[in-house]
């Protein structure tokens, strides 16, 4: 079962990250890479991809010709998804285990961020091949 | 350069998607099949995942021993990440020229009969090979 691990936090949260002192900062990454090390080796690392800050953040719709209109406005409590894990496990609570690897994670001085983490099921397969979005999901779920 | 096209909805969203006839949930996979085709062919396609419907999300903290704490319970104005695209492009405007055909995909009106033909807004943002430089300075 593969699941999807997800870190997000709106503006002024990403804004707090970056006041993190270096040292901080460099102890939260070496704890990132050594719990990913640690996922590769159990062999439940699928993938992981940081995403560039909500700064650089575009909407797009296709305007009415089919060309791109974009924007960068958004509302203040948005979420901005920072990066991701996906992880493929045995069991929902084994992807519960690892999220609060990943809430436990050293911030300022150390203390675990606690940070909360959204957990959701990738619909394998079928998204891979076809379909993308809830497409697969709502196949699944009519099963 | 990669970037992630993200598609995401409220749960009113995702509801009024289980409503969709059939007709036009068709229509939609035969879209997306043929997008993810040419996306292929073109050679831009890296990745692109369905994630299971928002009901089925927890948000997990770790508690003070380590051990996961999973909470259910969403403001009704959260948005959930539906499914996303990773592509591998060129450029910025090539990303959002991909983002705003995903964007233009068929659907019914929204909110049933007479509702409006909005297109699905979908954001773009850049995939780091590393950490963000913003975070690490």
């Amino acid at each position: 079962m593969k699941y999807i691990l997800m870190m997000a936090s709106t503006k002024a949260g990403v804004n707090g990250y970056k006041a993190w002192p270096d040292k901080d900062i460099q102890t939260h990454f070496a704890y990132l890479h050594a719990l990913n090390k640690e996922l590769s080796e159990s062999g439940e690392f699928v993938a992981t991809q940081p995403l560039a800050g909500p700064n650089e953040a575009k909407l797009v719709r296709a305007g009415k010709d089919g060309a791109p209109i974009t924007d960068d406005v958004f509302p203040e409590a948005k979420e901005f998804l920072l990066g991701y894990w996906i992880v493929d496990v045995e069991s929902p609570q084994r992807a519960f285990e690892i999220a609060a690897r990943l809430s436990a994670g050293p911030g300022p001085g150390g203390v675990p961020t606690n940070m909360p983490i959204e957990v959701r099921q990738i619909m394998s397969g079928r998204a891979e091949e076809l379909d993308t979005a809830g497409s697969g999901a709502r196949i699944e779920r009519s099963r | 350069m990669k970037y992630i096209l993200m598609m995401t909805g409220t749960k009113a969203d995702f509801d009024w998607y289980t409503k969709w006839p059939k007709k036009d949930l068709e229509a939609q996979f035969a879209f997306m099949h043929a997008f993810n085709k040419e996306l292929k062919d073109s050679g831009a396609f890296v990745a692109a995942e369905g994630l299971a419907f928002p009901d089925q999300a927890k948000i997990v903290r770790a508690g003070k021993n380590g051990e996961p704490i999973t909470d259910g319970v969403f403001p009704e104005s959260k948005e959930f990440l539906a499914g996303y695209w990773i592509v591998d492009v060129e450029s910025a405007d090539e990303a959002y020229k991909i983002a705003a055909r995903a964007s233009a995909a068929p659907h019914p009106p929204r909110n049933g009969p007479g509702g409006t033909e909005d297109n699905q807004p979908i954001e773009v943002r850049q995939v780091m090979s590393g950490p963000p430089e913003e975070l690490l300075r």
